[in-house]
């Protein structure tokens, strides 16, 4: 695996812990972030979500939704994605405050907003080491079957960046190709560290 | 700088490099690398000046990675020691060219960072010296060269990735040579701090650097780059090098305002659609292009400024989203100056409903005051009264011309309210155009009127509850009359009418539309007159409270639903108001109302119109009506205890502005009212001033509180409207309210409740669906986690309770529940599971035993429905069907198995799963265990004969009985028998599926031969169970004629029971005949499985069989002999009873290989059945077979037998016995024997016989058989005897000395015998005849 994967969503819980899950599992370089404020998840109700800082380990949400209600988290899919989520990794981490973590060579995005604020802090970055970095966002719903048929669209992505010997020069081509063979819009853009 | 090599080190990087050269394998090559690296850095300039060229030499390995590394270390030696610059230019001028697109990355990356370096270094020491060493003269004419490559690379057509960086680079070296108008204009004091390098640090008279130059040099650049995105040159780009250029771009425009003026025009003219390069990806750039014109606008600089507009124009077309829509509001409220250049500025439109709400609280809470007062649609009218003078409500020129006025207005609040506070509106386009299409229509007055039938009549009931709920966002915050009179008469114009013509009008953005919208709507629907007549029959109190409560209502949730407190709080007291005359008036207001008011010329059209509707004999009831409100508006003092619809609805009016208001105004005033409201009004309404705006903050509590309250109101009322009828169109307005608004306050369970209270008289599923389809959209639609996750749960719980309700509530029968799954738009897991345990009870539902097996029926019924009508989920119902098709309560089980067989197995498309399912629940049965089989076999070998016997003896008994028969007998043994298997029931369970399914598909029935073998004996009884029944359906098939000419070994007692349940009451087709003959002749030798047809076989072809018949187990040979004997039906008796005692003899056991006793005992069951082996059949076999020579070896057997059971046969038996004598029996050992056991039996008649013997085989015979000489003697003594008897007779007999005479004697008299015999014989012969014909 030669490159470096990051993978965005806005809360690093379903998207990009599901891809983060599967890319690991097949042995890639991978990483994964949010981009919100905060991360948020479903509560009893819309106006009630529970929210908790980044940084606030999986297995803290996890025992705390549990602990809360376990019938609802459990029958709408939080409690085994978090339960997901813990076995990947310690917490979530949010992009913006994380850009020690060095260069990724591809970052994944899955909704336009992020993709936009991945690309706006790549921007706000001091540009020096001149290296290039390729962000790609491919749009999935945030849920749970969505994130799941998004993470192996991604895998198969990466696999295909993979196989070639620079991005830089075929990307187009692997965009082509995968928007033929998949059937969903990507959109790429490419900013330096 | 000159340090003494430290040889230890020295030695260290040497061995270091030298092994990265000679290491094998790229991983440790990097490794090595990484630690050079780290030791590399340590060292200083003298150290590395020797030894640089052994890293040089390391960018010679094959590998691309090291190469990459060698650069990466080189140029970051470069930059600590800016004295090797000279020698790394020239270096990573080489690297540039690397066929490896990565080293040759890293040979730009690291040229940067020298460059950047060497630049600030020169640019330094020439402040404070005009002469420069040479030595940095030379880095810099490198870093020179260097740049003029990287240049070429960059503007080169078609070099790849490497261009990326290459333009990344130029990037770099515009802004280095620029100056950076946030950066520090001065040099840092001393050279060690770290501050941004500025190109305004130098100055003039620098030895080598002119800032002028430089900044031509950069605009040249830039220039260039510029240049790439002009058409044709565009044409050319990959879509990444355009993305990458217009970052930069925009990059430098952002970091370098100064050239703003020339980026941009260049950005702005590029022309999405045109930059479609090879057909590919032009997203990309055009979502990068819309980033960078963003970032542009985000820009503060005072140059940016001239261009803001054209971004914004750019980025309206560009259709920006998300956060783009949020920069473009911040950038309008930032730069408030631009904003006032454009006429209709959102800043203005946005304050402009502000201004209207705070001048009209004022007037509102005059209004509120006179509506709770008054409670009629008065209050309204006496407002209107005061101020209003003309314009009917009708066609005037003027009132049109306010409509079109409040058209604009209310437009102009749509987009007010979509720019800044409700982004969910933004969306909506369609039902905005059909808003602003009903305004439109509204605006050409009457003459549109049919046009608005039609559009409404024609648009979904979903659609015009949007355009409802998006109207009432556009519900200006106060009535626009405040201010202007003509306005408020607009409004009474729109609540008053209530004919097609003026309804529509409702549209016009207003809190009226909405209260006066449903009973239009519903006139719509139904006939013009309806409505009036509505009202007729529910005239008086319920009407006034039925239909105006939830309008009000439904009001004040639009006004929650703006989430402005203040408009909240300016707009409850108005509602009550307004819904009032919208409701009122459809009672007849009489005239002497008008009379006596000062309003009527604002209602006239409207009396007109009620007048011309014939409402003439509600007159008296609303004129007592009208009277009080009269009395009302006059005295504005009236007590209202008597009238009870009045007096409901200020009170609650009052209730609402209490709950609503916790403010010190507005509490005053509303205190005030309530008061006041039973006894005294004041002129409230035209005696307060205007008062400033009571703006109300509710908390979120209260909000609740209010929403939830006015909801079920809103459900309350109807439960009313249900039965009015008409509810059609508002339901969906119910749903939408339901979902929309906020879900903690639970409504979707008042919603549930209301329509589970009567499922079918409030529409409940056209209730359901439109809640449910809702909030799937809802579930859909948004993307994110949070909103979405909690849709879909509320969704899921809605479908759910909905569901199990209708279970628990409908009887099995009813079609409810599965219409209902059939069209909610999805089917979530749980639902799933519901219809599971719907269709397979398990044990927990016991208490509704009686009821479960409609139960499943309607499960099923569902679950069939949903298969043929949805698709996606076929597999999962498919599942549920299958489930219950191998439910453990048979009832259950075979209503599955009839769905799935029946209906379900000749789907194509899914005939395939069902198949390997039930082959696998087959398979499942076999597979567990095979110990037992040899017991198991004898079992069920003998039930089989069991019931092939009862068969034989009743031959009429029906199919099912035998099969009765034998699972009662599976039963006994199944009690005896306690083992690992899979008990009886059990294997029936896992089976009964696949047999269902061969009776569909016969080649299916080839598998239980194959797996009959292995199977242990409760799974072989299950199966017997089933086969008559299923092969009776079956039928004969080519398919099972197949499996039949071939079966599997192990397979034959199945076969046998397929073949009797296939001859069972028919003729066998010729084919099956000859099937079995083949596999008879060919591969089984088993003569059994022939017995089946046995009665359908020419009897020549059974003679020869007849050998292995016999052979067969006595009992199965029985059997056979009444087959044989009774024949078929068809064709009558295959055998003659004679012909089957003879073939019986013609039997041979050494030559045909049967044991003796076989044959015997056959005989003896012949012998059995006298009725059938009569004497005269007896007869005539014994004729027959006398006749063979030689004679059977049983013959004397049989005719002992014979004598045995016919005593009467014995004067046949003797002449048979002469014949014998005549054939020379005695040459017959062992027939001699029967011989003279014969003739002692039939002793005195066999004397005679006897006495025909040669005079040596009598002597003999009386040797063997001494019993018979004394009584021989003594016949023979007789005197006539004696005489005719030769002397070698008498000698034998001792009768006579001489003996040799006697031996000519015994000749001649043999020959007499003869004769005799056969005299006798043919008298005997006739005999049987007589007889047969006697019987």
């Amino acid at each position: 695996m030669k490159f470096r994967y990051a993978m965005v969503c806005s809360s690093n819980q379903n998207r990009s812990m599901e891809a983060h899950s599967l890319l690991k599992k097949q042995g890639f370089d991978v990483s994964s972030y949010g981009t919100g404020a905060h991360v948020k998840l479903p509560g009893p109700s819309l106006r009630e979500p529970n929210v908790y800082e980044f940084g606030t380990p999986y297995k803290h949400m996890f025992d705390d939704l549990r602990r809360k209600d376990p019938e609802l988290y459990k029958r709408n899919g939080i409690l085994p994605m978090l339960k997901r989520n813990l076995s990947v990794k310690l917490a979530p981490q949010r992009w913006q405050d994380n850009a020690a973590d060095g260069c990724f060579d591809i970052v994944f995005t899955f909704e336009e907003k992020v993709f936009d604020m991945v690309l706006e802090d790549l921007h706000n970055r001091d540009q020096v080491l001149l290296k290039s970095v390729l962000v790609i966002n491919l749009e999935v719903k945030d849920n749970h079957e969505e994130a799941a048929i998004g993470a192996r669209i991604a895998l198969d992505l990466c696999e295909q960046i993979e196989a070639v010997e620079s991005w830089e020069d075929s990307i187009d081509d692997i965009m082509v190709s995968f928007e033929n063979k998949h059937r969903r819009k990507l959109l790429y853009s490419i900013s330096f560290y | 700088m000159v340090g003494i090599m430290n040889p230890v080190s020295r030695e260290k990087l040497a061995s270091l490099s030298s092994s990265v050269k000679f290491a094998i394998d790229l991983g440790s090559k990097l490794e090595l690398c990484r630690q050079l690296k780290h030791d590399l850095l340590e060292e200083d300039a003298a150290d590395l000046s020797e030894f640089l060229p052994s890293i040089f030499d390391l960018y010679s390995d094959p590998f691309g990675p090291v190469r990459k590394f060698a650069t990466e270390i080189i140029g970051e030696i470069g930059v600590k020691h800016l004295e090797f610059v000279p020698e790394i230019a020239p270096f990573l001028i080489t690297v540039l060219e690397d066929a490896t697109p990565a080293v040759a990355r890293q040979s730009i990356a690291c040229s940067i960072d020298l460059f950047r370096h060497t630049l600030e270094k020169i640019a330094i020491r020439g402040l404070y010296s005009s002469e420069l060493d040479s030595d940095l003269e030379s880095s810099w004419s490198w870093m020179l060269k260097l740049k003029e490559k990287i240049y070429s690379i960059a503007f080169q057509p078609g070099s790849g990735g490497i261009r990326l960086v290459a333009l990344k680079f130029v990037e770099a070296v515009i802004l280095l040579y620029t100056p950076n108008p946030n950066g520090s204009p001065e040099p840092p004091p001393n050279e060690g701090t770290t501050i941004e390098f500025n190109i305004t640090w130098l100055r003039g008279g620098h030895p080598l650097l002119n800032v002028g130059d430089l900044s031509i040099e950069a605009s040249q650049r830039l220039v260039l780059l510029l240049d790439q995105l002009r058409f044709p040159a565009v044409k050319s780009l990959t879509t990444s090098v355009i993305v990458v250029i217009i970052n930069s771009l925009s990059a430098i425009a952002k970091k370098r305002p100064a050239y703003y003026g020339r980026i941009l025009p260049v950005l702005l003219s590029l022309d999405p659609p045109s930059f479609v390069i090879k057909g590919v990806h032009v997203y990309g750039a055009h979502h990068a292009l819309k980033n960078a014109l963003l970032s542009c606008l985000k820009c503060t600089h005072p140059s940016a400024a001239p261009w803001r507009e054209r971004i914004l124009g750019a980025l309206k077309e560009m259709k920006p989203g998300g956060l783009a829509d949020l920069a473009l509001n911040q950038v309008h409220k930032i730069n408030g100056s631009v904003e006032e250049e454009k006429d209709d500025s959102l800043l203005i439109k946005e304050e402009k409903p502000l201004t209207k709400a705070y001048d009209a609280a004022g007037s509102n809470v005059g209004r509120k005051r006179s509506g709770t007062e008054d409670s009629s649609d008065l209050a309204e009218k006496d407002e209107v009264s005061g101020k209003r003078v003309k314009a009917t409500p009708s066609v005037s020129e003027e009132s049109t011309k306010e409509l079109n006025r409040d058209i604009t207005v209310s437009q102009g609040d749509i987009s007010s309210t979509q720019s800044s506070t409700r982004k969910v509106d933004v969306d909506t386009g369609p039902v905005q155009q059909l808003v602003g299409m009903f305004g439109a229509l509204v605006a050409q007055g009457e003459k549109a009127v049919g046009s608005l039938g039609i559009l409404i009549s024609n648009i979904s009931a979903d659609l015009l509850a949007e355009v409802v709920m998006a109207n009432m966002c556009n519900l200006p915050p106060t009535h626009p009359h405040t201010d202007t009179d003509d306005e408020l008469l607009e409004d009474m114009c729109i609540v008053g009418s209530d004919t097609q013509a003026k309804y529509p009008q409702s549209f016009l953005a207003d809190v009226i539309s909405l209260s006066s919208t449903f009973p239009p709507i519903a006139s719509m629907l139904n006939s013009q007159q309806s409505v009036p007549n509505k009202i007729v029959k529910t005239e008086g109190e319920e009407e006034v409270d039925v239909v105006a409560d939830p309008n009000s209502a439904l009001a004040y949730a639009g006004m929650a639903h703006e989430d402005e407190n203040a408009l909240l709080a300016t707009d409850l007291p108005v509602s009550p108001n307004i819904v009032l005359p919208g409701m009122k008036i459809d009672l007849p207001t009489p005239s002497d109302l008008h009379d006596t008011g000062n309003l009527e010329s604002g209602i006239p059209g409207l009396d007109s119109s009620f007048r011309n509707d014939g409402l003439s004999d509600t007159q008296a009831a609303s004129s007592l009506v009208s009277t009080d409100i009269e009395d009302a508006s006059q005295e504005q003092a009236t007590s209202f205890g008597g009238k009870s619809p009045l007096h409901v609805l200020p009170s609650i009016s009052i209730d609402r502005s209490e709950e609503l208001s916790p403010k010190a105004a507005v509490t005053d005033s509303s205190s005030m009212v309530s008061s006041t409201a039973t006894s005294v009004v004041s002129s409230c309404p035209f005696v307060l001033p205007k008062m400033s705006a009571p703006v109300v903050n509710l908390s979120e509590d209260q909000k609740d509180d209010v929403q939830k309250l006015a909801f079920v109101r809103i459900v309350e009322a109807y439960k009313q409207i249900a039965v009015a009828g008409g509810s059609q169109v508002r339901s969906s307005l119910l749903a939408y309210l339901g979902v929309e608004l906020p879900s903690e306050l639970e409504l979707q369970k008042v919603l549930r409740e209301h329509i589970l209270s009567d499922y079918i008289n409030h529409e409940g599923h056209e209730l359901t669906l439109r809640v449910l389809y809702r909030l799937f959209g809802k579930a859909e639609d948004e993307s994110d986690f949070l909103s979405c996750t909690t849709a879909a749960s509320a969704y899921e719980t809605f479908l759910l309770a909905v569901a199990e309700t209708l279970r628990d509530s409908f009887p099995p029968s009813d079609k409810s529940l599965s219409k209902l799954l059939g069209e909610a738009p999805r089917l979530p897991k749980s639902v799933l599971n519901f219809l599971g345990c719907l269709c397979s009870p398990g044990i927990s539902e016991k208490a509704e035993e009686s009821q479960s097996g409609d139960r499943v029926t309607q499960g099923l019924s569902t679950v069939w429905s949903l298969i043929l009508l949805r698709p996606p989920i076929r597999d999962v119902c498919l599942k549920i069907a299958l489930q219950s098709a191998v439910h453990h309560l048979e009832e259950v089980r075979m209503k599955a198995i009839r769905l799935v067989a029946n209906k379900l197995y000749p789907l194509q498309s899914i005939a395939q799963q069902i198949e390997e399912f039930a082959r696998e629940m087959l398979l499942s049965v076999v597979n567990v265990d095979a110990t037992e089989r040899i017991g198991a076999e004898g079992l069920i070998s003998e039930s089989h004969k069991d019931s092939d016997l009862e068969k034989s003896s009743n031959e009429h008994q029906s199919m099912s009985s035998i099969s009765k028969d034998i699972s009662a007998d599976v039963h006994q043994s199944e009690t005896s028998h306690s083992g690992s298997s899979p008990s009886v029931p059990e294997a029936q369970r896992c089976m009964s599926l696949y047999f269902a399914l061969c009776t569909k598909k016969h080649s299916l029935f080839g598998q239980i031969f194959i797996i009959y073998s292995s199977a242990s004996k409760e799974v072989k009884q299950a199966i017997h169970r089933h086969i008559p029944i299923l092969v009776r359906t079956m039928g004969l098939s080519s398919d099972l004629l197949e499996i039949i000419s071939d079966p599997p070994s192990g397979s034959e007692n199945l076969l046998m029971q397929v073949l009797q349940t296939l001859t069972e009451g028919t003729v066998p087709s010729a084919e099956l005949i000859f099937t079995i003959k083949k596999l008879f002749d060919s591969k089984l030798k088993d003569v059994e499985i022939l017995v089946p047809v046995l009665p359908f076989l020419p009897g020549d072809e059974v003679l020869l069989l007849f050998p292995h018949l016999v052979n067969l187990p006595l009992e199965k040979f029985q059997a056979v002999l009444t087959r044989l004997l009774q024949g078929s039906a068809h064709s009558g008796p295959v055998l003659t009873p004679a012909e089957v005692l003879i073939a019986i003899h013609g039997i041979v056991p050494e030559r045909d290989g049967i044991p003796l006793k076989k044959v015997t005992d056959a005989c003896n069951a012949c012998f059995e059945q006298r009725h059938i082996f009569t004497q005269q059949v007896l007869a005539k076999v014994l004729n027959q077979l006398v006749e063979q020579i030689p004679l059977p070896l049983l013959f004397m057997r049989t005719v002992l037998q014979a004598i045995g059971a016919f005593p009467a046969l014995v004067e046949f038996i003797m002449e048979i016995l002469s014949r014998l004598v005549s054939k020379q029996i005695w040459k017959n050992p062992k027939l001699w024997v029967g011989f003279l056991k014969c003739a002692l039996l039939t002793k005195p008649q066999s004397f005679s016989v006897l006495l025909q013997l040669p005079p040596p085989q009598l002597e003999n015979a009386l040797n063997r058989t001494a019993a018979l000489k004394a009584p021989l003697v003594a016949h023979a003594s007789q005197q006539n005897i004696r005489n005719s008897l030769p002397r070698s007779m008498l000698a034998v007999l001792g009768l006579a000395p001489d003996t040799q005479s006697s031996s000519q004697a015994q000749t001649s008299q043999a020959h007499t015998g003869d004769t005799s015999n056969s005299e006798k014989d043919a008298a005997v012969t006739e005999k049987p005849k007589e007889s047969s014909s006697a019987s």
